[in-house]
C-alpha cells in the first residue's frame, strides 16, 4: 500500500444514490473533502479489483452506495454487488484488512442528507480503522 | 533489462531461422492468424524505434513453451517476451487483466513489508503444523482464489487442507507460515519485475529463516517460480513429486477413468510428467490419455489472468472436448488456475450437455482416496 491517506472512495450507482448525491448538492448539504465520489452505471459493474484497487493506493476506505434493494435500474444489479462485496470481504479479511474499512448501502433518489450522513459516519468508521492499524492519517 | 538489443541477444533472438515451427505450435496462432511468435521475433529485429513495445500483441502469448521446445535453434522465445515485457511497461504499456486485476492487485498489497495477513483460517484443529520441519508447505494463493472464484465451484481451501492431511499422513508436520506472500509468478511473466522482486525477497528471507530443507507447493506455478526464479538454498518439489517418491504409502482404493492436464508450468517448465500419472495410476484409476499429452499439452488458455477472451475460451473448450473424447471420467490437474480456467469454460449452459467431466486436483484425489481407506476402517 502507497502512504497513508485519509481518503474515502465512495462508489455511487447513476440511478439511486448518485441523484443522493447530487441533491445533497443542490440543497448545499457538505461533506467532508476527503470524501471521493466516483460514479458508475451500476454497483454490479464493479469488481473487487477496483474495490481493492482503492485500498492499494492508500485510501482508508471504500463505501459503496446503490439503489435500495428491489429498485436495481438493471433489476439484478444489486445482487451482483452484494456477490462482489462479499467477495471484496473475504479477500480483505486474508490481506489482513478491517472489514471495518469497506461497506456496501444503498440510497434512494433524493436523499440529499441522508448521502452526507452516511459519508460522515463511515469516514470516521474506516478513518479510526486505519489508525488502529498502525497507519499514520494526516 | 535495458534495452530490446539485450532482449534479442540474451534470448538467442538472432538465430531464428525464420523456419515458423513456433507459430506452427501456438495454441494462440492457430486462432489469431496475425499472432506469430516467428513474426514477433523478426519485426523486433528490424524495428527501429522501438515500435515493438507498443504493439498488443506483445501480451497474447501464454509463454506456455510450445514454441521453445520446438525451436531447432533453442531460441528462448517466452523469456524474450517476458523480457519485452518489462521493456513495454517502461514505456507505459499493459496487458489486459482480466477480473478487473483483482489478483494482480493483491499480488502488489502483498508486497507491502508491513502487511499483517489473515490468511491461515483454513488450518482446522485436525491439520497438524509445526514451528520448526524439515518441510515447509508453501499454499500460495489458494484461499484467495477460492474467495474470488468460489461460485464456479474453484477448490482452492480444500487444496491446501488435502495437502497438510497428506503431509500429515506420510509422517510429515509441515511449516506453514502466517504471512506468506503470492510467489508473485503473473506479475513476472507480466514484466513488473519491481513488484515481483519484493514480493520473492519477502518470500525468501521467511523461507531462508525456517531452516527447512524442503520447500512443497499444490501449484505448478508456485513451484516453476520458487525452483527457478528464486534463490532459496532448499529443495524445491510439487506435491506430485513427494508423493511419487512415496507411492508405496499411496491407497489404492478408487476406481474410474480420468485424464491428466499438464499444466504448462509443471510439465514444459519443470520437466514433471510422470510423477502425477504415477499417483493417478497408484490410487487404482485408469488413466485415458488426451491426445496432447506431456509435452504436446495444450495450456488451459489463459497466463497471468491477461488477455482472456473468446481465444482463450476456444482453448479451453477444445482441451476439455480432447478429455471427454478420451473417455475420461475426470480431468485431473496439478495447478488451481487450470482448474479454475476450466470451471469457468464448463459454466457455458451451452456446453453443459456436450462437456459432462469434472476437475479436480490431483492434492483433493490423494486425499480422498485415503478418506476411503480410512472410512472402511
Amino acid at each position: 500500500m502507497s502512504e497513508p491517506d485519509s481518503r474515502i472512495i465512495v462508489y455511487t450507482c447513476n440511478w439511486s444514490a448518485y441523484s443522493g448525491l447530487e441533491t445533497a448538492g443542490s440543497q448545499g448539504l457538505s461533506y467532508p473533502a476527503n470524501v471521493h465520489p466516483i460514479r458508475v452505471m451500476c454497483l454490479g459493474r464493479l469488481h473487487p479489483g477496483l474495490i481493492l484497487k482503492a485500498l492499494e493506493l492508500g485510501a482508508a476506505g471504500v463505501l459503496l452506495l446503490g439503489c435500495p434493494p428491489g429498485e436495481c435500474h438493471y433489476l439484478f444489479g444489486n445482487t451482483r454487488a452484494e456477490e462482489l462485496f462479499q467477495q471484496t470481504l473475504a479477500l480483505a479479511r486474508l490481506l489482513g484488512i478491517s472489514e471495518k474499512r469497506l461497506k456496501l448501502d444503498s440510497l434512494a433518489s433524493g436523499q440529499g442528507q441522508h448521502f452526507v450522513t452516511l459519508v460522515r459516519q463511515f469516514a470516521e468508521q474506516a478513518i479510526g480503522e486505519s489508525r488502529a492499524a498502525g497507519q499514520e492519517v494526516p | 533489462m535495458e534495452t530490446i538489443e539485450q532482449a534479442i541477444k540474451e534470448n538467442r533472438a538472432y538465430y531464428c531461422l525464420d523456419c515458423g515451427k513456433c507459430t506452427s505450435v501456438c495454441p494462440i496462432s492457430w486462432r489469431e492468424p496475425l499472432f506469430s511468435p516467428r513474426t514477433m521475433v523478426e519485426a523486433t529485429k528490424l524495428d527501429t524505434n522501438g515500435a515493438v513495445l507498443h504493439d498488443g500483441r506483445l501480451w497474447m502469448c501464454l509463454t506456455c513453451d510450445r514454441c521453445t521446445q520446438i525451436c531447432p535453434s533453442d531460441v528462448h522465445f517466452i523469456d524474450f517476451v517476458r523480457d519485452m515485457r518489462i521493456l513495454a511497461r517502461g514505456a507505459s504499456e499493459e496487458g489486459h487483466c482480466s477480473h478487473g486485476a483483482t489478483i494482480q492487485t493483491w499480488m502488489r498489497m502483498m508486497a507491502d513489508p508491513s502487511l499483517k495477513q489473515n490468511r491461515l483460517d483454513w488450518l482446522t484443529d485436525d491439520l497438524i503444523t509445526a514451528e520448526e520441519s524439515d518441510t515447509v508447505y508453501f499454499v500460495g494463493c489458494l484461499p484467495h482464489y477460492e474467495a474470488l472464484f468460489g461460485k464456479i465451484g474453484a477448490q482452492g481451501v480444500e487444496i491446501a487442507q488435502s495437502a497438510v492431511r497428506i503431509l500429515n499422513h506420510l509422517g510429515i508436520e509441515p511449516i506453514v507460515l502466517a504471512d506468506e506472500r503470492c510467489c508473485g509468478h503473473d506479475l513476472y511473466w507480466e514484466g513488473e519485475s519491481d513488484t515481483f522482486r519484493q514480493l520473492a525477497a519477502l518470500n525468501t528471507e521467511m523461507l531462508r529463516a525456517t531452516g527447512a530443507k524442503r520447500l512443497v507447493t499444490t501449484c505448478a506455478e508456485c513451484a516453476r517460480t520458487l525452483k527457478m526464479d528464486y534463490d532459496l538454498g532448499m529443495e524445491v518439489m510439487h506435491m506430485s513429486q513427494l508423493l511419487a517418491q512415496n507411492e508405496s504409502q499411496l491407497p489404492n482404493s478408487i476406481s474410474g477413468k480420468v485424464t491428466y492436464h499438464d499444466p504448462c508450468r509443471l510439465g514444459r517448465h519443470l520437466g514433471v510428467y510422470e510423477q502425477p500419472r504415477q499417483v493417478i495410476a497408484a490410487l487404482g484409476l485408469e488413466m485415458a490419455e488426451m491426445a496432447h499429452n506431456r509435452g504436446r499439452a495444450v495450456c488451459c488458455g489463459t497466463s497471468a489472468w491477461t488477455h482472456c477472451g473468446p481465444t482463450a475460451k476456444s482453448i479451453q473448450v477444445e482441451r476439455l472436448r480432447e478429455a471427454c473424447a478420451a473417455g475420461a471420467e475426470t480431468l485431473v490437474t496439478t495447478c488451481v488456475k487450470c482448474q479454475i480456467h476450466f470451471r469457468c469454460a464448463l459454466d457455458d449452459p451451452h456446453l453443459h450437455d456436450e462437456l459432462n467431466i469434472e476437475i479436480k486436483d490431483l492434492t483433493t484425489l490423494v486425499a480422498e482416496a485415503m478418506e476411503v481407506v480410512s472410512a472402511n476402517g
